[in-house]
């Protein structure tokens, strides 16, 4: 990356930080100047809206990492207020895609070749476009129809750029605020996460992995990968056609039965969360489709997860303590999957189950992670920040309420425990 | 005596509140397995008793004996078609002489968790009876299935707020008979098996009203499982009752047969139940009726068909393979294979089910 371009990055980070801290700093001073009491939530709302949206408009424009970093933002309920999780949402599917000139430049300097000494055919508009990178549809000498995902160039230095620079903001953040949000283990995890991400050598193992996984299951798609065509930038892949997960009358048409397509995606997941423990934490509704012989199709493999051994058990433990209303379970089950009290007190995990199960249509637990009660996990944690959850625990949780939604979507629940061979009993 | 469980000792009563139903009474002392205060206890002279079972038992006795005074007989699951449990207690002792234990560990944690998943029958739908059985069912084993039944049945499997069920006591069992091992890794994975979750969704008796047809079809399939649990007692108990391989031989051996002790309502309640149903008459959906009795048989030959045929050898084939991996941890493995594999018993499931012509018909 030009040095220049590097300064500039660094100044619209400097000035969007300048601008954060001054937006909450310059009316919380005059506050104290007049001796006026502390804002309440309700107060300090069109603030975080302001500060929101500010963010959002420099990610736009910036891309990159800072688009990571919404995206981040806004799976974090437990710590970032209802106005920056509801405007950074749409950073998911806000990243205009890059000209096709630029994409070819990248492919060619990856293959080391033109573009047609490989495929016959590479269709200039995209079919997704991301913050990191985007996929084109081709196919090879051979006909072989293909999906080449491929880095923006310079992606790289422009994430280091970019994490650099937030790392220092959050640094000069937290010397100035004494009870600061918890930005840097935010951005470590960030930083972890588009690492995997920026990695597609890694991205093609991930995806081995999973198939490997399904590898008896002829119910489970998993697109090849073209290794031999690939590199850490670029990854070619079988191209795989289906219906969108979340296209109801779509799946109906072609004689799918929305129940089995549910029952499906929960097996998948939870075989991959819960049982090898090891999965695709990214189950948005583009990165899922259906053949019309009802197999599912998983793509995307960038943000893929190991979980400590054991932890599948343990998430296990908490949704059956949950469902059987055993307290004294709930607290071990929270503390083996790594939750922590700044002050040992573990009175504090049960309310947060109780919470929880309030948010349940039934007021009880019958083996579904909605959305809302996820939510209102992270809501609770956020209001009583004595508790540290852990990150794997926040993807895992994420995960879950994604499957919910894909699930409410399509009329039915997200059973975990069913999916597991529970169930379901009608 | 008090003189609630005098009323529930009477033959002739045969109505029951749910606070009844889910009633345990008092213990001199209570069950602690491991740490874990569980269900049941003890009375004056260190006897078990069951827990839910104060009203419980004496109001299955009544519906059983109003059963036999109508003539109707009691399903009966016949016991030949049980399936050999894999590996067999022989087989088992062996592995644990030989340090491999994982397999163990894992049959073990399986069964807990397995245990526990009995909870999901507080969660089936009961249809209103009066709208889709003929004949009344006032003072039945049927009308209390959602009047304390399944619900005492799904606090026994899974335990209820503080109190443990039978999955922590087969948790305990283990922990005192392997001394707290190590659960593997995988055991979620060699659970879920190959196609956990993707049956589809069968409806032999799409003239039924669907909830009844659910309900039905999971009672019965639960009292298999229910009346097949039988061997895995058996197994549990000689396994971790035997002093060679166990390290609480005795504290082992009783937490298995305590849970034992608290399965039997539940085989009876469903029997009952179930046997209900035959000796009346169902309404379809489209205004006709059916036998109830062509139902039941019909779902309990497919059910029993299904678990002998093809389950036994598909679960043999999922367990060798992880077993065979754990055995690499003994000082010869294949010797030690070679010596398991002599200790199998043969088993061919019987080629009938016994409900075979009333399903036909």
């Amino acid at each position: 990356m030009h040095p220049i371009t590097r300064l500039h990055r660094t100044t619209i980070v400097a000035r969007l930080a300048a601008y954060l801290y001054l937006l909450y700093k310059l009316p919380e001073w005059g506050r104290r100047l007049r001796g006026r009491p502390k804002p309440s939530e309700a107060e300090l709302a069109p603030r975080h809206a302001k500060a929101a949206n500010a963010i959002l408009a420099t990610a736009l424009r910036m891309r990159g990492v800072i688009i990571k970093m919404c995206q981040a933002i806004a799976t974090r309920a437990d710590v970032f207020p209802p106005e920056f999780v509801e405007r950074l949402k749409e950073c998911h599917d806000a990243v205009p895609p890059k000209p096709f000139d630029v994409v070819r430049s990248a492919v060619e300097r990856e293959l080391g070749k033109p573009l047609d000494a490989v495929f016959a055919e590479f269709d200039e508009a995209p079919i997704a476009s991301a913050s990191l990178a985007q996929v084109h549809g081709a196919r090879l000498l051979d006909g072989t129809e293909v999906a080449v995902k491929v880095q923006y160039p310079d992606i790289d230095d422009i994430v280091r750029t970019d994490l650099r620079n937030m790392e220092r903001a959050c640094r000069v953040y937290e010397r100035f605020d004494p009870q600061p949000l918890e930005l840097l283990p935010l951005l470590k995890e960030l930083t972890t996460h588009v690492g995997f991400e920026l990695d597609m050598e890694r991205e093609a193992r991930s995806a081995d992995r999973v198939r490997a996984m399904f590898a008896d299951d002829r119910h489970v798609v998993i697109p090849k990968v073209h290794h031999e065509l690939s590199t850490r930038r670029l990854l070619v892949m079988e191209r795989v056609r289906g219906i969108k997960i979340t296209e109801k009358e779509a799946l109906e048409a072609a004689g799918l039965d929305p129940a089995d397509v549910v029952q499906d995606l929960m097996r998948v997941y939870v075989q991959m969360i819960l049982a090898a423990g090891f999965f695709q934490a990214d189950p948005h509704p583009g990165n899922l489709m259906v053949t019309p012989d009802r197999k599912l199709i998983v793509l995307d493999f960038g943000l893929s997860k190991e979980l400590p051994e054991g932890y599948g058990l343990g998430l296990f433990e908490l949704m059956f303590s949950m469902m059987t209303l055993n307290e004294s379970a709930m607290v071990r089950a929270f503390l083996e999957l790594g939750f922590e009290t700044k002050t040992g007190d573990t009175n504090t995990f049960l309310l947060i189950a109780r919470r929880m199960l309030a948010r349940s249509e039934t007021g009880t637990f019958e083996g579904e992670f909605t959305e809302e009660m996820t939510d209102e996990l992270f809501e609770a944690i956020r209001e009583d920040p004595v508790v540290r959850v852990p990150s794997d625990f926040v993807l895992v949780g994420r995960v879950f309420a994604f499957l919910s939604g894909i699930a409410h979507t399509l009329g039915h629940r997200a059973n975990v425990l069913s999916a597991m061979g529970a169930g379901p009993p009608g | 005596m008090s003189t609630a469980a005098t009323l529930a000792s009477s033959p002739d009563r045969l109505t029951y509140t749910r606070d009844e139903i889910l009633s345990s009474g008092d213990y001199d002392a209570p069950l602690i397995a491991g740490a874990v205060r569980c269900h049941g206890g003890f009375d004056a002279d260190g006897r078990y008793r069951s827990p839910r079972t104060v009203h419980r038992a004496p109001a299955i006795a009544a519906w059983q004996g109003r059963l036999a005074r109508e003539g109707a007989p009691l399903v009966e699951i016949p016991r030949a078609l049980m399936p050999p449990q894999y590996p067999n207690v022989e087989q088992a002792t062996l592995l644990l002489k030989h340090g491999v234990r994982d397999p163990i560990v894992r049959t073990l944690t399986i069964i807990s968790i397995v245990e526990g998943f009995g909870a999901i029958i507080r969660d089936v739908r009961v249809p209103e009876l009066s709208e889709v059985v003929v004949e009344p069912v006032e003072g039945t084993a049927l009308a209390h299935l959602r009047e304390g039944l399944f619900e005492a049945h799904a606090r026994d499997e899974s335990g209820w707020k503080d109190e443990g069920g039978h999955k922590q006591m087969w948790e305990a069992a283990r922990d005192l008979a392997l001394e707290k091992p190590k659960v593997p890794g995988d055991v979620l994975m060699r659970m879920m098996g190959r196609n956990a979750g993707r049956q589809k969704r069968e409806r032999p008796y799409p003239q039924l009203d669907e909830k009844l047809e659910r309900m039905l079809a999971l009672m019965a399939q639960v009292l298999v499982v229910e009346v097949f649990a039988e061997g895995t007692f058996d197994w549990g108990i000689e396994l971790l009752s035997n002093p060679e391989v166990s390290a609480e031989p005795e504290a082992a051996g009783a937490m298995v047969r305590h849970v034992r002790d608290d399965e039997k309502p539940h085989v009876e309640y469903l029997r009952t139940a179930l046997s209900e149903i035959r000796t009346r008459t169902l309404r379809t959906v489209d205004g006709a009726t059916l036998p109830g009795r062509e139902v039941v048989d019909g779902m309990l030959h497919r059910i029993l068909r299904e678990v002998t045929r093809n389950r036994p050898r598909e679960q043999r084939e999922d367990i060798r393979e992880s077993l065979i991996q754990s055995m690499q941890v003994a000082a010869n493995p294949k010797a030690l294979l070679e010596e398991f594999d002599a200790l199998e018993s043969e088993w061919t499931p019987p080629g009938r089910t016994g409900f075979e012509r009333a399903s036909a018909a």
